[in-house]
């Protein structure tokens, strides 16, 4: 039951750690605009234009194209494919530490679902669960493999490559042999002991019901107990980056909104402009706001 | 191959001087330029600079801190900028900047892709101090250490082990204009941290808390800008003068009756050019009336305190004067009743009143803003005027201001005008929101102090330098003219220092000149060729 409990702060802390992250984000006041071309959703202009390339824009509607983003979004997200473009060398190395933490996503996903479904009256044996049980394999194998060759091939740049490794800090070396940890204390636990994840499904299965599940295999066990530290830890470095990239780019990136008579922009920018700033250069006389700033007679 | 690699930490060790900058480090350039012959020596500076000012990181000064006389007044600078970071993280003092601030400080995966990126890392040689990531995470160093709970008892782990003292804060402020913002590392990093915008921020601690910045962008800049009318000093009366005098050299040169319309209140246009271009290239403004004209636009130039400049050169350094000059900007064109505010061929000024000063003018004074380019491409391709490109016969490639194409998003407008009017038109590789800065970004055209310009021209105009030469390999040979259209004054400014330094008139037939000069040589009803060889 003790690792259950593990598994549970885990999730809890996880939970909480990335949501306060959010809300950190989502409560910031809005910024000017500082947005970097390509933009996808300009319709029509993937070749980095925007509308300001029309005559009178303000009269004429925005079109947003949803597509285009998602054209953009899908193989930047799979396949790192901003990385493939500027610095190949190290997108051998990435592009595999990525999928397989895709994959290995995928494969408690499906585990999941299995243990899901056995809840809800599914027999193991069934054709169905089999199936499931199947992929859950390819996903899990697949996963560990390309996550250790990743992380071991991320490792030597940061040791090996004289850019990387002069700014590195203990830190660095240390997320990636703790992911490392993960992925090899998984590859190592299904080709020895748990071949098609069923110890697996069944841990699982017992978390949701919350009913004991004795473990025999001391290697699912590491696996279990290394990858319920690491979601505790995951927030409060800078991995958050899976979700932190949506403000980067959305919010800042691609940030074009416009501020249209009338519109709730408007309103927005009025009360950022009310707050107080207290900058101590001669030039400025601080506790004034900002649009009292702009406006005053400069000596 | 370097020698030693300098890790983020070093800055903090006092020395004489972090590198030492060499031409025969620097990135080789094409022919003619290819054995290194060419290559002008690297001004050092006099010993009593060196005694006067802070020079440790590179022997170049561009802010040039005098240094502090006592270990007192050293703390107290190294406090304040303690101090103007902690403002910097704050929403109340920084809410232009905060969020795209606090998550490029927090999410760097230091996997130096963009590196590559940076001309002026390239240019050097790849020099350590000049990586994107450099001051960056410095700075980071500095913020996690010293203003985060715990920052000091974990610094070790986290690396994060950085030594605030005044060797770090004089090198910082140098290094701020070591980068011209143009932010082509930013488009490059997979996770979309901004390093460009992290130096932004740097600069904004030193003017903003410190009241430290270049004289040419502060003093003689926004401050000069906000007081005179405009940066270049020119006031309202000169100015009245000036165009009278652009009158009568319009008529000379073209046999037009033009004049200038003024403060026409109603007019649809209220065109703001960088006054710059009225006392180094008049024929910009000039070429401007008689597109106007000739077109029957109903515009208008403003005489009033600081409309008739539209640079803004807070946006590189200073929010505070930035909106202060933005609103002026905005006050104007509201008074006059305009329909729009067209900007002239500067590029920081489109992005500082199109894109910034966007959530800066509102209500009643958010007038609407157009590129120049748009509307000279509605003219050109809409027929209004009678061209004939067979007048632009010579080489030509386009330079793209990194405000208006990467960070604005005007990119093809220009090109339709030069694809429409210019034969032998090429572009340089790579071109569009790809493209390489002219060096002279974020202030770095104006500014000209001790052995700056000697950095500006070899270091960061390097790249540029080497993308026109290789435009123009096939037609290199001085006896065949060559055009650089940069429609932009301070991309201009940086050319033509560039040219001047590496003589390409004289060995290579290269020269500069704006869109609109372009587009009135192409024009059949002015019999002379409008453009003037070369442009110096
Ligand atoms: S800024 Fe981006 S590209 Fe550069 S080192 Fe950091 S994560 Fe990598
Ligand atoms: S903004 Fe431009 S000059 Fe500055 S570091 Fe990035 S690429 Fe280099």
């Amino acid at each position: 039951m003790l690792l259950q409990l593990l598994s549970y702060l885990a999730l809890v802390v996880f939970a909480v750690g990335i949501l306060t992250r959010v809300v950190k984000y989502l409560r910031m006041p809005l910024h000017v605009r500082w947005e970097l071309y390509p933009i996808p959703h300009e319709k029509g202009r993937e070749y980095g234009g925007s509308y300001f390339e029309e005559v009178n824009w303000w009269e004429k509607p925005k079109e947003k194209s949803f597509i285009g983003q998602i054209k953009f979004m899908v193989p930047e997200i799979l396949f790192v494919r901003g990385l493939y473009h500027d610095n190949r060398k190290l997108w051998w190395a990435s592009f595999p530490f990525h999928f397989g933490i895709y994959l290995v996503i995928g494969w408690l996903v499906l585990l999941l679902i299995g243990a899901i479904l056995n809840i809800a009256g599914l027999s193991p044996e069934s054709a169905p669960a089999t199936f499931l049980q199947s992929f859950a394999v390819i996903f899990g194998a697949v996963g560990f493999v390309l996550g250790v060759a990743g992380c071991i091939g991320l490792l030597m740049f940061r040791i090996f490559d004289s850019d990387l490794r002069s700014f590195a800090a203990p830190k660095d070396y240390f997320n990636l042999v703790f992911i490392l940890s993960i992925f090899l204390t998984g590859l190592i636990a299904w080709s020895s002991s748990d071949p098609s994840f069923i110890i697996f499904r069944d841990y699982i299965k017992g978390v949701i019901t919350f009913s004991p599940v004795t473990i025999e295999s001391s290697l699912v066990l590491a696996h279990i107990i290394l990858l319920s530290l690491f979601l505790m830890y995951l927030p409060f470095t800078h991995m958050t980056h899976f979700f932190a990239k949506y403000f980067m780019w959305d919010k800042v990136r691609w940030d074009d909104e416009r501020n249209l008579r009338g519109s709730a922009m408007e309103a927005k920018v009025k009360q950022v402009l009310n707050y107080r700033q207290n900058w101590s250069a001669p030039h400025i006389k601080p506790g004034k706001t900002w649009a009292e700033t702009a406006t005053e007679e400069v000596e | 191959m370097k020698a030693e690699k300098i890790n983020p930490k070093d800055i903090s060790r006092p020395s004489e001087q972090m590198v030492e900058l060499n031409p025969a480090d620097f990135m080789k350039l094409p022919y003619p330029y290819d054995k290194g012959e060419d290559e002008p020596a690297f001004k050092r500076l006099k010993e009593d600079q060196k005694k006067k000012y802070e020079t440790s990181l590179d022997g170049v000064l561009a802010v040039g801190i005098p240094r502090p006389a006592t270990k007192g007044e050293e703390d107290e600078l190294v406090r304040k900028f303690l101090s103007g970071l902690e403002k910097l993280l704050t929403k109340e003092n920084n809410w232009t900047f905060l969020q795209p601030l606090t998550l490029s400080l927090e999410y760097c995966a230091k996997c130096q892709t963009c590196n590559d990126a940076c001309p002026i890392y390239i240019s050097s040689g790849k020099k350590d101090i000049y990586r994107p990531t450099y001051r960056s995470e410095v700075l980071r160093m500095i913020a996690n250490k010293y203003l985060k709970k715990s920052g000091k008892l974990l610094a070790k782990f986290t690396g994060n082990d950085i030594e605030l003292n005044w060797t770090t804060v004089a090198k910082l402020a140098e290094l701020a204009y070591r980068c011209t913002l143009c932010r082509r590392c930013a488009q490059t990093c997979p996770i979309g941290v901004d390093n460009g915008l992290i130096t932004h921020e740097l600069r904004k601690i030193f003017s903003q808390e410190m009241g430290i910045a270049p004289g040419e962008i502060h003093t003689l800049g926004s401050v000069q800008h906000l007081k005179k009318g405009s940066s270049t000093g020119l006031m309202p009366v000169a100015l009245k003068d000036t165009l009278e005098f652009l009158e009568d050299d319009i008529k000379e040169r073209t046999g037009l009756d033009i004049k200038f319309p003024l403060d026409k209140e109603g007019a649809d246009i209220l065109l703001i050019h960088n006054a710059g271009e009225y006392l180094s290239w008049p024929e910009n403004p000039m070429a401007f009336a008689i597109i106007f004209e000739a077109a029957g636009l109903n515009w208008t130039l403003s005489t009033d305190l600081l409309g008739y400049d539209a640079v803004n050169y807070g946006l590189w350094y200073d929010d505070v004067q930035f909106a202060r000059v933005a609103v002026r900007h905005a006050q104007i064109a509201k008074k006059l009743g305009v329909k729009k505010i067209v900007i002239g061929e500067c590029g920081h000024a489109h992005k500082a009143i199109s894109v910034i000063a966007d959530r800066i003018i509102n209500e009643e004074i958010n007038i609407p803003r157009e590129s120049s380019m748009t509307l000279l491409e509605d003219l050109v391709c809409s027929g209004k005027l009678n061209l004939d490109p067979k007048k632009n016969a010579f080489p030509v490639t386009l330079h793209d201001p990194c405000n208006m194409v990467r960070l604005m998003g005007v990119v093809e407008p220009q090109r339709k005008i030069i694809r429409k009017i210019c034969p032998q038109f090429r572009e340089m590789e790579p071109h569009g929101v790809r493209n390489y800065c002219c060096g002279g970004g974020s202030g770095f055209a104006i500014m000209s102090s001790m052995n700056f310009p000697n950095w500006r021209s070899s270091v960061s105009g390097r790249m540029k330098f080497k993308q026109i030469l290789e435009a123009f390999q096939d037609v290199i040979d001085p006896s065949i003219k060559k055009m650089v259209c940069a429609p932009c004054s301070n991309c201009k400014g940086a050319l033509r220092e560039i040219f001047n330094y590496y003589n390409a008139w004289e060995k290579c037939g290269i020269s500069y000149t704006g869109l609109v000069e372009l587009i009135v040589n192409a024009m059949v009803d002015i019999k002379e060729p409008y453009i003037e060889w070369p442009i110096m």
